[in-house]
């Protein structure tokens, strides 16, 4: 059964001929079903024998990464038609460069030219922009550039303008145009002040519209500005610092007529440029578009071809044979699938010699494998997130399938939920194929989607729980009818008239047949609903515990009967299952026993159950109807449920009492003889580590060194099966043998067992306790939000009301009842199966089977989710 | 009362941050492997298994070594921007006191490359990103220091700085390196001074750090100085004046004339002895400046070992940046083939 233990694992060699090796190793990444070792562990990434192979394809992937890039820039998508091509032939690869550096050329071409372009664009624009400001600004204040000044001058309030136009008739004033980005502009004006002194007049204007950065397409606000100087020397300097501040300069005619003369050509050139602009553009968007059709393709090839490629630096080189050498590990219920993959590949690539696949043998602890489907994924994934399982070991998945949603139901029990819940879940799985092809990157989405199959279940199981306690948000249905009689009781009675009633089985209980499914409905408006339906939770609560827990205990006797660890059943399986049945499985038995035996008549005086257990470790039990030597009658609830529960009781405990000590002590000692006689007959003295153990197995690996089946790590144990040294193997079996630590383990098992028992018994109570929070919580929900409206007895108001109520108590039912609630109740159901029924057997420190496979390939949406 | 206490309320994040940032230094181990390289696309390849991952990954082949110096100071600046941009007071003027020293270099470049003619766009690409400020492109029309002051830098940090040497002389290779020094100099002690206010365990690293570093610029500009015409009282200016040199070893330093006199002032310090001692100039032997690279790289390896204090920003540039300059060279002996010299890097960790 491959869910209830891991699938059997063998440790494989192969040797591939040279040529065959890539279309084998690819025949077995479309299989996914082996995990390669890595044979040179010491040797660096880049002396490896293919090195030079994964660097092409690390060169063709940057190719096209760009393409991409380019492509997601053009705002095109990749398609995902679910294509999967096989890898190439080795020979293909260079087809595969040949193109992609064709692609890549001509997008760069393409992209030089429309650079080139768009610049020129720019600058046209730019240019454009300073002659209109410029021919503005003139207008504004006339062609005489001394008035200009002259106003500059007033503007800055010098007092001193006698002298200025004292000068003005010998100085010649010149200026400059030109554009800067709209951030440098204070840094440049403060800049020119201080190198040329407040000789120079500058005004800037800025261009509303946003230029386009020819690279990367952004959009840059900037400023026109225009600079007025004097003099050779300080137009130097300006435009010096115009060079440092990135400021781009145009040349601008002296006069209105010439001015306007450039705008006019400078407006027809661009509109030249603007359709060659668009002539560009479609022909890239036509060079994208054909790349765009393949590029899915084209990446999950190469991605093969590099995962090919990593895999073979795995492997050893054989100079004398020609061929490669792989160790593996695979299911050995797949070994057959593994042959014809590589009979595939052999005659993919023409190879006339076969392969070779030779089993392995190893102490090395396989890897652990389960086979699953999507329904058991997120169950496995549940059990694997605490820890895999070791190799072989019972799966509790399986039996998770079914106890996670009906533990999470006995918290959560409300049908009107669960039906919410499993209408969620049905919606997820029939749409599965849809939503898991989206691929959301919300991460809370996800979560829910790959739990689709559990939340189900969990809504289903809770319409179940929901029937029995008869709660339907937080409401009961009466379908059969009441069991019970209430006085003057009759059809026409509304309930709301016993609201005060509390109801008690000797008056009221109509007749001796039971409500036939579940809660009588009856129990819903009484007044002592809590109190019994508290004692019947409990009491549930408990059962399903303890039961929990001696399966689990049950489920190591699997475990030790797989590993034949004989000597563990008799002294760990045996007195746990005492240890548990004495004390705790009696008192579900008394939990039974005390259902059956007291009716309504006799409650008054029926043994309390609690009293009852403390009294069974107190040895203090008493009688019935018997007087204690004091003379006062003693209470009902003291008093014995049978006769000779004393005794009986007496031999529980002491039973128990007793299982503690073997399970301590008997098995370190057990061992540890055997050890001794080990040693013995091994003519070794007892206790003294053996070091002489190693040579002889050195010995071997020497002398087998020139055999080709020896295994390729000399310092590994690993041998081949049918090599001379498998004899030694067997010899060499040496368990350091270490007395101390066995007994620490085992004491602290049997310290976590024993204690474990009562504390894992109360934290079953949870089971209790949520549910009885999740009904209160729903009740409240109802009767202070929405009932409110129901009771308003105003005309039309009422309606209103109802219907923004009912909005109210709907969403809070959402997201506190059910998310809040649901996932609380999640993560107890995860705490009960983790710790308190996972911990009886399961040991959890496997490590996962990694195949190399080229599935996870195809989930890839681009490059960049490489990493 | 107990600056610990609340350290970690303004900057835990970044201190966190900043050690995760240390282990991805690279090891002995790495560097034993990137000797052995062949080519730099076998430098790359390895490089892409340490912290830098795909930092190489869109370079076209073949590499040059520029590139990768490039990339290397690229992803130290992208990591430093982003803990200056993460910071609160007073990391973030203490981030900016470490930025301080780049822009120094960067104007030292600027106008040195103007005085040799060379065309600023060029000159701009070598500057060091992490001293780059606005006005710094606008150096070359400066021609005199006074006018360097009053145009390009009175506005920036280092204005303060710059008051000592404004001398209405012309700017000549000469100059340019009293500037330098003056700079760097008034910039060691006050960054010294700040750090030294901050107190704790940021005074107590980063002030033996910056005292080393006074200290190497007052041996280094005694050596260099021999044989030109630098005159005794200018050189005894130039010292920092925040090292354990300082006041006496500087006093014995202005006075030395040859290299075996600093070699005696050096004597008396036992850790600068130790390193004048290992330090040689024949083939094979370290050179000193090597030696106080090692040293500077063992200080910034110490500081890690405190915590609550800002010395493991200061120690993880440092750190870096004597990696970057390892891998650089690595990477042009492996590039020239020139691989006797390819095991003197200075391995940090």
């Amino acid at each position: 059964m491959p869910i209830f233990r891991s699938e059997e694992m063998v440790l494989c060699q192969f040797f591939l001929q040279s040529e065959a090796s890539y279309a084998c190793v690819s025949e077995l990444g479309e299989l996914g079903l082996v995990q390669f070792k890595d044979l040179n562990p010491n040797v660096n990434a880049f002396q490896r024998k293919f090195v030079n192979e994964v660097r092409r394809c690390e060169e063709m992937e940057r190719k096209l990464r760009y393409t991409e890039k380019e492509i997601r820039k053009e705002k095109l998508k990749l398609h995902d038609q679910g294509e999967n091509p096989r890898a190439p032939a080795p020979k293909e690869m260079v087809d595969l460069e040949a193109k992609f550096e064709k692609i890549e050329s001509e997008l760069r071409e393409v992209n030089t030219n429309n650079e080139a372009l768009k610049k020129n664009f720019q600058e046209l624009s730019e240019l454009k922009e300073v002659m209109t400001k410029t021919q503005m600004f003139f207008m504004a204040h006339g062609e005489d550039l001394h008035s200009i000044v002259d106003d500059a001058h007033r503007a800055m309030g010098q007092e001193d303008t006698g002298i200025v136009t004292a000068t003005q008739g010998s100085v010649q004033l010149g200026f400059v145009a030109g554009v800067i980005p709209r951030e440098k502009v204070p840094g440049f004006e403060r800049l020119l002040w201080f190198a040329c002194r407040g000789n120079v007049f500058l005004r800037h204007e800025s261009i509303y519209q946003a230029l386009e950065d020819p690279v990367s397409g952004d959009p840059v606000y900037k400023d026109v500005f225009i600079i007025f100087f004097q003099g050779e020397q300080l137009k130097n300097k300006v435009k010096k610092i115009c060079e440092g501040f990135k400021a781009s300069l145009y040349p601008c005619p002296e006069t209105p007529q010439e001015r306007d003369e450039m705008l006019r050509g400078v407006n027809t050139r661009l509109e030249d440029l603007k359709t060659v602009l668009s002539q560009t553009a479609d022909h890239r968007h036509r060079v994208l578009v054909g790349a765009q059709k393949e590029i899915r393709t084209w990446i999950i090839k190469l991605e093969k071809i590099k995962a090919i490629y990593h895999t073979l630096n795995m492997f050893n080189f054989d100079v004398s044979q020609n061929s490669l050498i792989a160790e593996c590990w695979c299911p050995s219920s797949a070994l057959n699938e593994v042959r014809t993959a590589l009979k595939n590949g052999e005659l993919l690539s023409g190879s006339t010699v076969p392969s070779i696949v030779q089993m392995m043998q190893t102490k090395k602890k396989p890897p652990t494998f389960f086979q699953t489907n999507k329904f058991t994924k997120g169950f496995q994934a549940i059990v694997d997130a605490y820890g895999v399982a070791s190799y072989t070991e019972v799966n509790p998945a399986l039996y998770t399938i079914i106890t996670f949603p009906f533990l999470f139901a006995i918290m959560f029990g409300d049908a009107g939920h669960g039906i919410i819940m499993f209408a969620f879940g049905l919606f997820m799985i029939l749409n599965e194929k849809k939503f898991t092809r989206q691929r959301s990157d919300n991460e809370i989405w996800n979560t829910f989607l790959g739990g689709r199959y559990i939340i189900t279940l969990m809504g289903l199981f809770s319409i179940y729980t929901g029937m029995i306690y008869n709660d339907i948000f937080s409401k009961s249905a009466n379908i059969f009818g009441s069991a019970w009689r209430m006085g003057d009781y009759n059809e026409t009675t509304t309930l709301s008239e016993y609201e005060e009633y509390t109801l008690d089985p000797i008056y009221f209980f109509r007749n001796g047949t039971p409500y036939p499914f579940g809660i009588d409905p009856m129990w819903q408006p009484a007044k002592n609903k809590i109190a019994f339906l508290n004692s019947l939770k409990m009491k549930l609560a408990v059962i399903v515990g303890i039961s929990q827990m001696l399966f689990g205990i049950c489920l190591s006797l699997f475990n030790h009967l797989h590993f034949r660890k004989y000597l563990s059943i008799f002294v760990e399986f045996i007195p746990e299952v005492i240890f548990l049945g004495c004390l705790f499985m009696y008192l579900v038995g008394l939990i039974f026993y005390k259902w059956v035996t007291f009716d309504a008549s006799e409650s008054q005086c029926a043994p309390a159950l609690l009293i009852q257990y403390i009294n069974m470790f107190m040895f203090s039990s008493k009688l019935p109807n018997s007087t204690a030597s004091s003379g006062a009658l003693v209470p009902c609830s003291q008093v014995t449920f049978y006769p000779n529960q004393q005794t009986l009781q007496y031999v529980f405990v002491i039973c128990a009492v007793l299982s503690a000590p073997v399970l301590l002590l008997v098995k370190p000692l057990v061992l540890r003889s055997r050890h001794n006689r080990k040693m013995l007959l091994s003519g070794r003295a007892p206790g003294v580590k053996s070091t002489e153990a190693l040579i002889p197995n050195e010995v071997t690996a020497e002398a087998d060194g020139n055999t080709v089946s020896r295994s390729v790590n000399s310092e590994d144990e690993e041998v081949p099966h049918n090599g001379p040294t498998s004899i030694f193997l067997v010899e060499e079996e040496e368990d350091d043998f270490e007395f101390g630590e066995v007994f620490i383990h085992q004491a602290i098992h049997t310290i976590e067992f024993c204690l474990g028992c009562i504390s894992h018994t109360a934290s079953y109570l949870r089971l209790w306790a949520l549910s009885l929070a999740h009904a209160q919580l729903s009740e409240v929900l109802w009767q202070m939000v929405f009932s409110l409206s129901l009771k308003m007895d105003i005309a039309y108001i009422g309606g209103i009301a109802v219907f923004a109520l009912w909005f109210a108590w709907a969403n809070l039912t959402i997201a506190v009842l059910l998310l809040m609630e649901g996932l609380s109740a999640f993560l107890h159901t995860l705490r009960l199966h983790w710790v308190e029924f996972q911990s009886k057997f399961y040991e959890g420190d496997g490590v996962n089977f990694a195949p190399f496979t080229f599935k996870e390939l195809l989930k890839m949406d681009s490059l960049e989710d490489l990493k | 009362m107990f600056p610990e206490l609340s350290f970690n309320i303004d900057h835990g994040y970044l201190e966190g941050l900043v050690r995760g940032f240390k282990s991805g230094i690279l090891r002995q181990s790495d560097y034993l492997n990137l000797v052995q390289c062949e080519t730099l696309e076998d430098l790359k390849l390895h490089l892409q298994s340490t912290d830098y991952g795909n930092f190489l990954a869109n370079e076209p082949s073949p590499l040059s070594v520029s590139v990768i110096d490039d990339k290397l100071r690229e992803k130290l600046v992208i990591e430093f921007q982003h803990l200056r941009n993460h910071c609160l007071e007073p990391l973030a003027t203490f981030l900016d006191y470490m930025t301080y020293g780049y822009m120094i270099d960067n104007i030292i470049l600027l106008i040195t490359g103007t005085l040799h003619q060379r065309p600023i766009s060029e000159l701009i690409s070598k500057c060091h990103p992490l001293g780059s400020f606005e006005q710094m492109e606008a150096i070359h029309i400066a021609s005199t220091p006074a006018e360097l002051y009053n145009a390009v830098l009175v506005d920036t940090p280092l204005a303060p700085y710059f008051i000592d040497c404004i001398l209405e002389q012309d700017l000549d290779e000469m100059n340019i390196e009293i500037i330098r020094n003056t700079l760097y100099k008034a910039y060691l002690e006050d960054f010294f001074n700040f750090c030294k206010g901050m107190g704790g365990g940021t005074a107590e690293v980063m002030c033996e750090a910056l005292a080393f570093e006074a200290d190497r610029r007052a041996f280094i500009i005694t050596i260099n100085s021999f044989g030109t015409e630098l005159s005794k009282e200018d050189r005894e200016k130039l010292y920092p004046r925040c090292g354990k040199l300082y006041p006496d070893g500087l006093e014995m330093l202005s006075q030395c004339e040859d290299y075996d006199q600093v070699r005696t002032v050096a004597d008396y310090y036992a850790e600068y002895k130790e390193l004048f001692d290992d330090a040689g100039t024949n083939p094979g032997d370290k050179t000193l400046e090597d030696k106080f690279f090692e040293h500077e790289v063992k200080l910034m390896k110490n500081s890690f070992m405190h915590q609550f204090q800002f010395g493991v920003f200061y120690a993880y540039v440092k750190l870096k940046e004597q990696e970057i300059r390892n891998i650089i060279w690595i990477a042009e002996c492996v590039a020239q083939r020139h691989r006797a010299k390819i095991d003197s890097y200075i391995p940090v960790f």
